[in-house]
């Protein structure tokens, strides 16, 4: 199932997209030997749109983005940009810029250089590359460090000249190849604000791949959720989390605890003790009596400690402003509660406590089809 | 602690013993040149002095040139290429480049005779023909040495990022990929000019005139003036050794991880390569084992 916000997305995009170009990806498919990597993936990115795709590893996310590049063929489907169709342009000749995950700087050449390559490709005279080079740098906040070869710079420092090497053609198009996931915490935290600053002042039309949700959540427009080759879900980051498509994307994007529940009536589910209501995005319509798996965000359980109460404390972990604490029911169901730091100390584990649900479920899916 | 030290200082003056003893002999030898404690450079003189030294070694050169050559050339792309479409071929390769070491240089030169006979006689009746032999007997070394040296960069993200940015495959190679392998193609050449010029045993089959080959015909007359010149080629092969050791460190400073790797086994190989050990042996066995 696949649902669309595309008129969300563009008007989230607003005049930002000054700089960029639409871009459209047209039932593609892509087979390695009997592994289908992507099975009649389409997409339409607007003018100025960051677009994060977010899956699990093998689920063809980064297979789109060098479809894209050019560095992969597709076996059927097409790819537009601009409304340009490059499906069978080789790679040189697209005018995109990519980041790669991988540490990609060329080893004998300075930051600058590195920079000025592809305005060097081009054939730009040495004194005006070597300006546009110098103020992409600074723009990447690195003008200092110009003379520096790549074993010189720290990750976070290459991964910035990486950009500014992307960003110095002035590509129609920029693909971030999961161009964080090498970095330490503090620094990935940075440079997302940074990717993110530059892009909305340039107003580029970007496609950002990631297994990081929270990066993608935070940075992009819109996110597009994939599953075996296929978008699974696209739609800005709120409603992603919130109402998700499919069991998959409940699943996949945040955390939840898969409660047993019982229809009582069309819309409405009894859940430890708790009679909630099925919003009509939370899954297919079930008849009265039907035995249901309801998930539930963490956010959405409330536990607190109880003398009788029907769970135990399994484990808490420590996450800074909150605690995550895990509880487990008599029959083995464990339900995760993320609760104020100050209220998670006071539950170790072994606590017994009560739960209780606030209300909100994100998604109901047929307990047999679940097992 | 203190006796690892000890230990390590031990092997590796053993080792130096090993291998400098032959030499220092060999420079005595050459120095006192038949008369017992006088030392003189007579033997280098009259070295300089002999008919033929020119040639010889000219042809030589032309030969170890045309051979590094004709290596690089073959071998650069078909690594590069390797390791970025076919991987799963690295395995055939890897093994086919090992199979000059276990051939006997006649049934090479049989083999090369017969491959080569509908060839033009420009190619078989010159040196050309015993450039395209060494080509083939330095594969195991100078095939390790370029895929040494791809393995150590990343290869495909270079590839990947080069053509994203715009560059021809042009472009890539002479501006991103060589220059990331100078050090692997520099010990290949090195390895290359080295075997190309102590190899003796082909050459004479074969019939060519090369310096090894006039060197051996030298030490029957005068093993003295045999014995110089070995270490004056061995000196030479050396010298070549530290130039390509100083290029390499260049690019060393400018980035890390790549280099060094083409130059494994390099040191090991001069031994066995210089034209000096082939005519010093020799040499020491005329001189009732000197060497």
């Amino acid at each position: 199932m696949t649902t669309t916000s595309a008129t969300k997305g563009e008007q989230g995009v607003g005049d930002r997209s000054r700089g960029g170009v639409v871009v459209e990806l047209v039932n593609c498919r892509r087979t390695y030997g009997k592994v289908q990597a992507l099975d009649g993936f389409s997409i339409t990115i607007a003018p100025g749109e960051f677009v994060a795709l977010l899956g699990p590893s093998g689920c063809g996310k980064t297979t789109v983005l060098r479809a894209v590049a050019g560095l992969e063929q597709l076996d059927e489907g097409q790819v537009l940009v601009g409304g340009d169709d490059i499906t069978a342009v080789p790679p040189h000749r697209r005018n995109l810029g990519m980041v790669f995950q991988a540490y990609s700087l060329f080893p004998n050449m300075n930051a600058l250089e590195n920079v000025a390559f592809g305005l060097e490709v081009r054939r730009m005279g040495t004194a005006q590359r070597r300006k546009r080079a110098g103020e992409v740098l600074e723009l990447v906040g690195l003008a200092t460090l110009a003379e520096r070869y790549p074993h010189e710079l720290s990750g976070g420092q290459q991964q910035r000249v990486a950009l500014a090497r992307a960003l110095c053609v002035e590509p129609r198009l920029l693909l971030l190849d999961e161009p964080l996931s090498a970095l330490d915490a503090k620094v990935r935290a940075q440079l997302r604000d940074e990717i993110r600053r530059i892009q909305l002042d340039l107003g580029i039309t970007t496609l950002f791949v990631t297994h990081d949700q929270e990066e993608a959540l935070s940075m992009a427009d819109r996110v597009g959720v994939m599953r075996a080759g296929q978008l699974e879900q696209l739609g800005p980051p709120a409603e992603v989390y919130s109402s998700p498509a499919t069991n998959f994307v409940a699943e996949f994007v945040g955390s939840v605890s898969r409660l047993p529940g019982v229809v009582v009536a069309p819309g409405s589910v009894d859940v430890l003790g708790s009679r909630l209501v099925i919003p009509a995005s939370a899954g297919g319509d079930f008849g009265r009596g039907s035995h249901v798996d309801v998930l539930v965000r963490p956010e959405s359980i409330r536990i607190r400690p109880e003398a009788d109460g029907p769970a135990v404390v399994a484990r808490a972990a420590f996450l800074g402003a909150v605690v995550r604490v895990v509880a487990t029911l008599p029959d083995g169901v464990e339900v995760t509660s993320t609760l104020p730091a100050s209220e998670g100390y006071t539950l170790p584990a072994g606590t017994r406590v009560g739960i209780e649900l606030l209300g909100d479920v994100l998604f109901v899916v047929d307990r047999q089809r679940a097992s | 602690m203190k006796r690892s030290r000890t230990f390590r200082w031990v092997t590796l003056g053993l080792l130096g013993f090993y291998v400098i003893a032959p030499m220092a002999a060999s420079i005595q030898f050459s120095l006192e040149a038949g008369y017992k404690g006088r030392l003189s450079l007579t033997a280098y003189s009259r070295a300089v002095a002999e008919p033929g030294l020119g040639t010889s070694l000219f042809t030589s050169v032309k030969v170890a040139l045309g051979a590094m050559a004709i290596t690089l050339v073959l071998l650069v792309p078909t690594v590069i290429f390797v390791n970025l479409r076919f991987p799963r071929w690295r395995a055939v390769l890897d093994a086919v480049s090992l199979l000059p070491l276990g051939v006997p240089a006649v049934v090479i030169v049989l083999g090369v005779l017969g491959a080569y006979k509908g060839l033009p006689s420009a190619i078989t009746g010159t040196p050309v023909i015993l450039a395209l032999v060494y080509v083939v007997l330095a594969m195991p070394y100078s095939y390790r040495a370029i895929d040494a040296g791809v393995r150590s960069i990343d290869l495909h993200v270079l590839v990947d990022a080069g053509r994203s940015m715009g560059a021809s495959w042009r472009k890539l190679f002479t501006r991103v990929l060589l220059p990331n392998l100078r050090s692997g193609i520099l010990a290949a050449a090195f390895l290359t000019v080295a075997l190309s010029l102590g190899e003796y045993a082909i050459a004479s089959i074969m019939g060519f005139n090369t310096f090894p080959v006039w060197l051996v015909g030298v030490e029957g007359n005068d093993p003295y003036v045999a014995v110089a010149l070995s270490i004056a080629a061995l000196l030479l092969t050396w010298f070549l050794l530290v130039v390509l050791a100083f290029a390499g460190s260049g690019r060393r400073r400018r980035s890390s991880g790549a280099f060094g790797t083409g130059l494994v086994g390099v040191e090991a190989e001069v031994q066995s390569a210089a034209p000096s050990s082939v005519a010093i042996a020799m040499a020491g066995e005329e001189s009732g084992g000197l060497v």
